[in-house]
């Protein structure tokens, strides 16, 4: 189908003032869940604070009211808990980019049936470290952290807003250069718009109280003509002044994060900080593409070496490397769950680059049914 | 349904955040907590694999090996301290605040003996906090903090960045921690003090989870620097607030000298080299199977720290908040206690 965008906006009072730009997600939610059409909606709730994030399974289109708005200090991924505890379930599912690449990976793998999921694209400028976003906001802001009731990117700034309603705002480029900012993989991420979605949204190139929806396929206009035609969203068309916007956003971001690229890659070859690694498993464990779990080749007596550590960078990271790192989508939550915070994901996101350019494929972006280097056949060797 | 649910990692005593997830009231998995100040969502090994234990959990009393009524087993733990005068109540760096109370409360009334092991690392009232170490100018590691304590070694490889000199005292060949050292001696600990102790600011931290005797830890306190002793249990350090520890060889004396050992949540049998067959009657109460449960005369299952609300101490001394996250039927320590007491 031919892509198209529309903006659309919650038709439902409480949704239009909880969600953000006008609570289009929130009530295509809504829709799937009072239509019947899922058994459940997969997304994020604040926790304990702001800043405390974590996937909730809603089933109650009444409880959809405590996961709107945008969490941009909660680095979460869902593509592993639908994999693993939702496969005989109808589930929606709100996605940021990487959360749709890992799903499209999966999905590739056969782990994951597309026909029992809805993806609710999210378009992402990247996310924050919860404990990193508070100590961020007391040295670079006049706020507590604890006074601060939700957070945004846009327009190259990191916003908090406090409870009194006031805003403050810190360029990104400048937390950035203080070690702050966005998680490192983020700063170098380079698929903005999760297009691999049914739908993606966001407030890029949308008029104030609207989102901007991009139709990715024939489910997604499904999606919205559903919500719209049972009076749970309106819609109309953006302008093309409001497109080229949106496209002018994405490429900016873009190029910010070629120019991250560029100055992070090249670390890998001076990066001594493999002699770190307590062999704790919880990069793989963690990583949204590796799916064989028990049955990993690392948990085999020819490759386990509980003697040596650090263990041999070839016996470890390289079996890993050679098993997925072409289906990598630079989510970072192997640098996330390192105890000895080792930067494991920006090997395996320089060998995926590497990887592209001889192939042109792109992990969870390329159309292509599989990886051309991937055999869905698991070998004993 | 699917829930995610925040609580801490029992598997030491450095206070890690760990969210577990639920399916319907079961345990099937573990999701980062990054939110928590003390790991921000990094777990090792054995904090990610603690729930592992609910494949043991014990949900049956039990004599002699045979299942039986729970209340015929409390009946029966009554009867045997009842009938001793050499009864020994194990306290556990796994019990947590209220539990430890309820339990030395219980031990006092009885005229028990009261016996806690914390890993022969002692107690120092002041003690160093995790910032500490990643701002110190120098530290003294002793033991492979790195490997054995992650979190606590993460701020170790923090001050290493930072520009601290790092000085290592490791007897094992292999070792992570050597990684980030400037200099590493596998010497005595005695002798890596003082041949280090030069070396030591008002800002320096002394870090370790093992000593060669007694004597180390008065060395340790007879340094200027801040001191941080990672235990191997969540709660040792809070219970060290209530009680004192004893040594390896204290315990063994105690044990020497007991007819009725009376578990709290341990694994006594698995910590302490001793032959527990000479003791008349064991008993266990536990959540989880383990060797001492194997070898028990009875045992009585407790609710796992997932089941109800308390704290434990880290080693910083920090008090740390946990709550219930699954429903139980299961009696808590407390419960058992006053059951026993009738």
């Amino acid at each position: 189908m031919i892509m198209s965008y529309v903006l659309a906006k919650a038709k439902n009072e409480e949704i239009l003032k909880a969600g953000e730009c006008g609570g289009a997600v929130t009530s295509i939610f809504k829709y799937l869940l009072d239509e019947g059409l899922v058994d459940g909606v997969l997304a994020l709730r604040p926790c304990d604070d702001v800043y405390d994030g974590i996937p909730t399974f809603i089933t109650n289109s009444e409880d959809l009211l405590g996961t709107a708005g945008s969490y941009h200090c909660a680095p979460t991924m869902v593509g592993d808990l639908i994999q693993k505890y939702f496969a005989d379930k109808k589930v929606a599912v709100s996605v940021k980019p990487c959360d749709i690449r890992s799903i499209d990976e999966l999905i590739k793998r056969h782990k994951i049936n597309p026909d029992n999921i809805y993806t609710v694209g999210l378009n992402c400028g990247g996310t924050v470290s919860p404990v990193q976003a508070r100590k961020m906001i007391d040295k670079f802001y006049e706020a507590d952290p604890n006074d601060v009731v939700s957070e945004e990117i846009d327009k190259g700034q990191f916003i908090i807003e406090l409870g009194d309603g006031s805003e403050e705002a810190v360029k990104i480029h400048v937390l950035e250069e203080n070690g702050y900012g966005r998680r490192k993989n983020c700063q170098r991420c380079d698929v903005k718009i999760p297009r691999r979605a049914n739908i993606a949204c966001g407030n890029w190139g949308a008029e104030d109280g609207w989102t901007f929806i991009e139709i990715n396929d024939d489910v997604g206009q499904e999606l919205i003509d559903g919500a719209k035609n049972a009076g749970f969203i309106e819609t109309k068309s953006p302008s093309d002044v409001a497109i080229e916007g949106r496209s002018k956003v994405e490429n900016i971001m873009k190029k910010m994060s070629k120019k991250n690229q560029d100055a992070s890659y090249p670390l890998v070859n001076e990066s001594d900080e493999w002699n770190r690694c307590i062999s704790c498993y919880a990069c793989r464990d963690i990583c949204p593409i590796c799916w064989c779990y028990k049955n990993c080749e690392l948990n085999k007596p020819y490759f386990k070496d509980e003697k040596n550590i650090p263990p041999s960078p070839i016996a470890f990271q390289g079996v890993r490397l050679s098993h997925m790192s072409f289906s990598c989508c630079d989510c970072g939550q192997c640098d996330d769950v390192c105890p000895m915070d080792i930067p494991v994901s920006l090997i395996f996101d320089k060998l995926q680059k590497k990887y592209c350019e001889r192939t042109r494929y792109v992990a969870g972006v390329t159309t292509d049914s599989k990886p051309p280097l991937y055999s869905p056949d698991k070998v004993e060797l | 349904m699917l829930e995610i649910k925040h609580t801490l990692c029992p598997s030491c005593s450095v206070g890690c955040g760990i969210n577990v997830i639920l399916d319907d009231n079961s345990i099937v998995g573990t999701f980062p907590y990054k939110r928590h100040p003390v790991n921000e969502g990094k777990n090792c090994a054995n904090g990610r694999n603690s729930i592992e234990n609910f494949e043991n959990k014990i949900l049956e009393a039990r004599i002699s090996n045979g299942n039986v009524d729970l209340e015929k087993a409390i009946a029966e733990i009554s009867k045997e301290i009842d009938s001793s005068d050499k009864v020994t109540v194990i306290l556990s760096g796994n019990n947590s605040l209220n539990e430890a109370s309820a339990i030395k409360s219980f031990s006092d009334e009885n005229n028990f003996n009261l016996a806690f092991y914390a890993n022969d690392l002692g107690n120092f009232e002041e003690v160093a906090s995790y910032n500490d170490i990643e701002e110190a100018d120098s530290l003294l590691v002793i033991g492979d903090i790195l490997y054995e304590n992650p979190l606590i070694g993460r701020r170790i490889v923090h001050a290493m960045k930072n520009g601290a000199k790092i000085y290592s005292n490791i007897k094992a060949e292999n070792s992570v921690t050597v990684n980030v050292s400037d200099e590493t001696t596998s010497s005595s600990v005695e002798e890596f003090l003082d041949n280090y102790k030069g070396n030591l600011s008002d800002s320096s931290v002394v870090v370790f989870n093992t000593v060669d005797c007694e004597g180390d830890l008065d060395k340790i306190g007879e340094l200027e620097s801040k001191v941080l002793a990672v235990y191997s249990k969540p709660n040792t350090k809070g219970i060290l607030n209530i009680v004192d520890s004893n040594s390896t060889e204290e315990i063994i004396e105690i044990l020497d000298d007991t007819d009725v050992l009376l578990v709290f949540n341990d694994d006594i049998v698995d910590e302490i080299d001793f032959d527990f067959k000479s003791i008349s009657k064991i008993i266990s109460l536990s959540a989880f199977e383990n060797n001492t449960t194997e070898i028990s005369d009875i045992v009585v299952p407790i609710k796992s720290w997932l089941e109800y609300d308390d704290s434990f101490v880290n080693s910083m001394g920090e008090s740390q908040d946990f709550t219930q996250v699954m429903e139980s039927d299961g009696l808590s320590i407390e419960e058992v206690i006053e059951k026993i007491k009738g």
